[in-house]
């Protein structure tokens, strides 16, 4: 027939079609194995290697947790301070963040960066170490470097939230709009104008956009700096671990939640505001 | 009329091999309001952008004010642009800035950086945008916004922006393509007003024919990067337009 | 050819940069931002004559107390395994906590959510809730509960996991298209078929990448959840830092440095792998 003859002659495409998937489904359940015995090796360290499990009994996991329940309000009062002190860390660290965040900004943003792919790779770089670094560990390099209390909680900050600032207004200058940047060539404008004219308005609204969301990210932050000395809500929270005080830690946890929550909204309020 | 400027076989390559101008050659006198007409693709943008070197041309010469252009260097070119006024399809105005700043922009090229970082233009330059934003009928949108102007308000500020360099010559990038056809001729009309008040060669790149002879005192016709009619536009006829457009495919 | 030449003869109106009120709101910001800094500054203990020779101080302290990094520390067996328990208990928060984060981010996704009365709200609160305490605080509390090492540990990733990774899984549902939700209702699919068969392909390529995104920066949490009881590589820092034995410090702090800029290469290469096979 001759139907019979027309199909026959597609038989390599679908043999090679077969193979090709057969192969594909290799790779694929290869990965997922892989997956799952990384899986199968870690909960074992973990859960029987590392776990002792004669301490862990039900009855007193129980029992810590309704420690924690019985909220100590007592100490409420005496945490508006702190929550205060965390944050203004938050807020001047967000400064120092944004004001150190330009420069680098301006080195890894291809379009304009000074000396071309070097400077750009510098700016990356600096980008990148500044967020691959927990903020604890920030915080303690500049308790080391400037002693315990709050500027070393401000300066930790600052530095870790160069990174998102930087990264994002860089984006943001790469995707400008090539117009007004022509326009300023055209009338004779310097390339410090050029930039200042031609590129810096259009990245305002996203500069000042992830200001405010890395200001409410920072509050988070700040609330457990001071767990490595530098003040605010981390010190309470720091005090009361140190008295054994449950219900204090969990008085602490409950108005840094607060704090969180009001920080967000704040935030939500003021990026609709800006765009 | 001596000329104000003469191009001489100019050329342009983006990519090596592919010419883009191949070997154009045009004078413009004093009183000329120059249209420049062709298919798209012929090459009519990249020959605007070579006049003020926003396109590095790859051969050829431009004189303009008795110097070669593709002579000069970064600094000193970047001197000459304040001679020349360049208007834009897109308008290209600084949309967050307002109506007056956005012209005083034009004023750049003779501000230090210190003081265009603080915006701290000259008094004479803050009266010269109000006159001019008068002229070209903004006077009540002085502090507006760019973004919240109609797109004929906008070409009007980007027409007095040219204008407040006092320059040379006015090169000119399809005014008119992003504007309905009503206002499309009011904006042409103010264009050659103004030029001829202040005595300004215009180089005008536009794609609509009719528009152009209806303004211009001459035409240059460009197809494939070559100049294929040069002259008044009274000598346009059905002939030379099928010769100018004759790759354009419908 | 000046422009005065051609001006009208009427009165143009005189045009000030600074005008009553506006320049006073704006001064009145600039100053008030600066008094705030200033008072924020005294709040804080923070001693503003000290701040000039700030730097200098620094490079003191470090290069006296810090250098050189005892390099040999971080190179014993005890910390060579505390990377390894560190990349344990990142691998395994992660892959837990995506897999409890994938159906609160269905539920908690306004447009695909299958019940916007209980489920969206609930899924949202749960999700907040574990992004909003501190992944340290989480640390300290399953600690106190559960007692120390890798564990505690491990169970503060999965719900710093659930918190970071629930919110952008959401958001990329809130993306998608819905011509395919349409055409799969359309046949008469469950809310669960409308889920796998419409939802998951759209969003596999992004959840991928979400995925080794939130391994990294789980992974740098975890280098330092150790310092507050768990295990891994922040156990040692703790130590270091309370025996003072300051070049030990250094020398594990930069070993985290190093280590979790590799792991960011790693995730970076494999994302840009899979972006290319599966989209």
């Amino acid at each position: 027939m001759a139907a019979n003859a027309d199909l026959s002659r597609y038989d390599a495409e679908v043999e090679k079609l077969a193979a090709w998937r057969a192969r594909s489904r290799r790779v694929r359940y290869t990965i997922y194995f892989l997956i799952a015995a990384l899986i199968a090796w870690s909960v074992e360290a973990i859960v029987v290697g590392d776990t002792d499990w004669s301490r862990i009994t039900w009855a007193s996991m129980l029992d810590t947790a309704k420690r924690f329940m019985a909220v100590d309000f007592t100490i409420f009062t005496n945490l508006l301070l702190p929550a205060l002190e965390t944050v203004l860390m938050a807020t001047l660290g967000t400064l120092v963040g944004l004001v150190l965040a330009v420069p680098v900004a301006w080195l890894g943003a291809m379009n304009i960066s000074p000396l071309g792919k070097a400077t750009y790779g510098i700016g990356r770089l600096l980008m990148t170490l500044s967020r691959s670094v927990h903020e604890i560990v920030w915080g303690l390099i500049f308790v080391a470097a400037v002693g315990l209390g709050a500027l070393a909680g401000v300066l930790a900050m600052g530095v870790r939230s160069i990174g998102f600032i930087s990264k994002t207004v860089a984006e943001a200058i790469e995707d400008v709009n090539p117009g007004p940047v022509e326009a300023m060539r055209a009338v004779g404008a310097n390339r410090f104008q050029i930039l200042l004219f031609g590129i810096l308005p259009q990245v305002i609204p996203v500069f000042v956009g992830n200001v405010i969301f890395e200001w409410d990210v920072n509050i988070r932050r700040s609330t457990i700096m001071g767990l490595v000395g530098a003040g605010g809500l981390g010190l309470a929270l720091h005090r009361q671990m140190a008295a054994y005080n449950y219900g204090g830690i969990a008085t602490v946890i409950i108005v840094i939640l607060l704090l969180i929550i009001a920080g967000e909204i704040i935030s939500y309020y003021a990026r609709k505001a800006v765009i | 009329m001596a000329g104000v400027m003469q191009v001489k076989d100019l050329r342009v390559s983006y990519t090596a091999g592919r010419e883009i101008l191949k070997g154009v050659s045009f004078d413009v006198a004093a009183d000329d309001f120059l249209a420049i007409i062709g298919p798209s693709g012929a090459g009519k943008s990249t020959l605007i952008r070579c006049v003020n070197r926003l396109v590095e041309p790859t051969g050829g010469a431009i004189v303009f004010g008795g110097r070669d252009l593709l002579k000069l260097s970064e600094a000193e070119m970047r001197h000459e642009r304040r001679n020349i006024g360049m208007i834009f399809q897109e308008f290209n105005l600084i949309e967050r800035l307002s109506v007056i700043d956005n012209v005083l922009t034009g004023r750049l090229g003779y501000t230090g950086t210190w003081r265009s970082l603080f915006r701290m233009y000259t008094k004479e330059d803050i009266r010269n945008a109000v006159r001019l934003l008068d002229r070209v009928g903004l006077i009540e949108h002085l502090d507006k916004r760019a973004d919240k102007l109609s797109g004929g308000q906008r070409q009007r500020v980007g027409i007095a922006r040219a204008l407040i360099q006092n320059p040379k010559m006015l090169l000119i990038d399809e005014p008119t393509s992003s504007l309905d056809p009503k206002i499309a001729r009011e904006v042409m009309g103010l264009i050659r007003e103004i030029a001829c008040e202040f005595r300004v060669p215009v180089l005008c790149n536009i794609h609509d024919v009719d528009l152009a002879l209806e303004f211009c005192t001459r035409v240059i016709g460009l197809q494939d990067g070559v100049k294929r009619f040069d002259g008044p536009p009274a000598e346009i006829d059905k002939h030379v337009l099928a010769d100018i457009y004759a790759m354009e495919v419908l | 050819m000046s422009v005065a030449t051609t001006s009208q003869t009427r009165a143009l109106p005189e045009w000030r940069r600074f005008r009553f009120p506006q320049s006073l709101y704006k001064y009145g910001a600039v100053i008030g931002a600066l008094a705030f800094i200033y008072w924020s500054l005294e709040m804080l203990r923070i001693d503003v004559e000290r701040l000039p020779g700030m730097l200098g101080r620094m490079g003191e302290v470090l290069s006296e107390r810090y250098w050189p990094p005892a390099v040999s520390h971080v190179l014993e067996a005890g910390y060579l395994q505390a990377v390894i328990d560190t990349f344990q208990m990142s691998y395994v928060a992660t892959v837990v906590g995506m897999l409890i984060a994938i159906p609160l981010a269905w539920f908690g996704a306004y447009n695909m959510t299958p019940s916007r009365r209980f489920l969206y709200p609930v899924a949202r609160v749960i999700v907040m809730t574990c992004r909003s305490v501190h992944e340290m605080i989480w640390t300290i509390v399953i600690v106190a509960i559960v007692g120390f090492g890798m564990l505690p540990g491990t169970l503060a990733m999965t719900l710093f996991c659930i918190g970071f990774a629930g919110k952008l899984l959401s958001e990329a549902v809130e993306a998608i298209r819905v011509g395919p939700v349409e055409a799969i209702r359309a046949s008469g699919a469950n809310e669960f078929q409308v889920f796998v068969f419409a939802v998951l392909p759209q969003v596999r390529v992004a959840w991928t990448g979400i995925a080794i995104y939130t391994w990294d920066v789980v992974f740098r949490a975890a280098t330092v959840v150790g310092f507050f009881g768990a295990g891994g590589m922040g156990h040692f820092l703790r130590e270091s830092v309370q025996r003072v034995e300051s070049n030990q410090v250094a020398a594990i702090l930069l070993s985290i440095v190093v280590i979790v800029m590799i792991a960011e290469l790693v995730s970076a290469w494999i994302r840009s792998r899979i972006a290319g096979a599966i989209a």
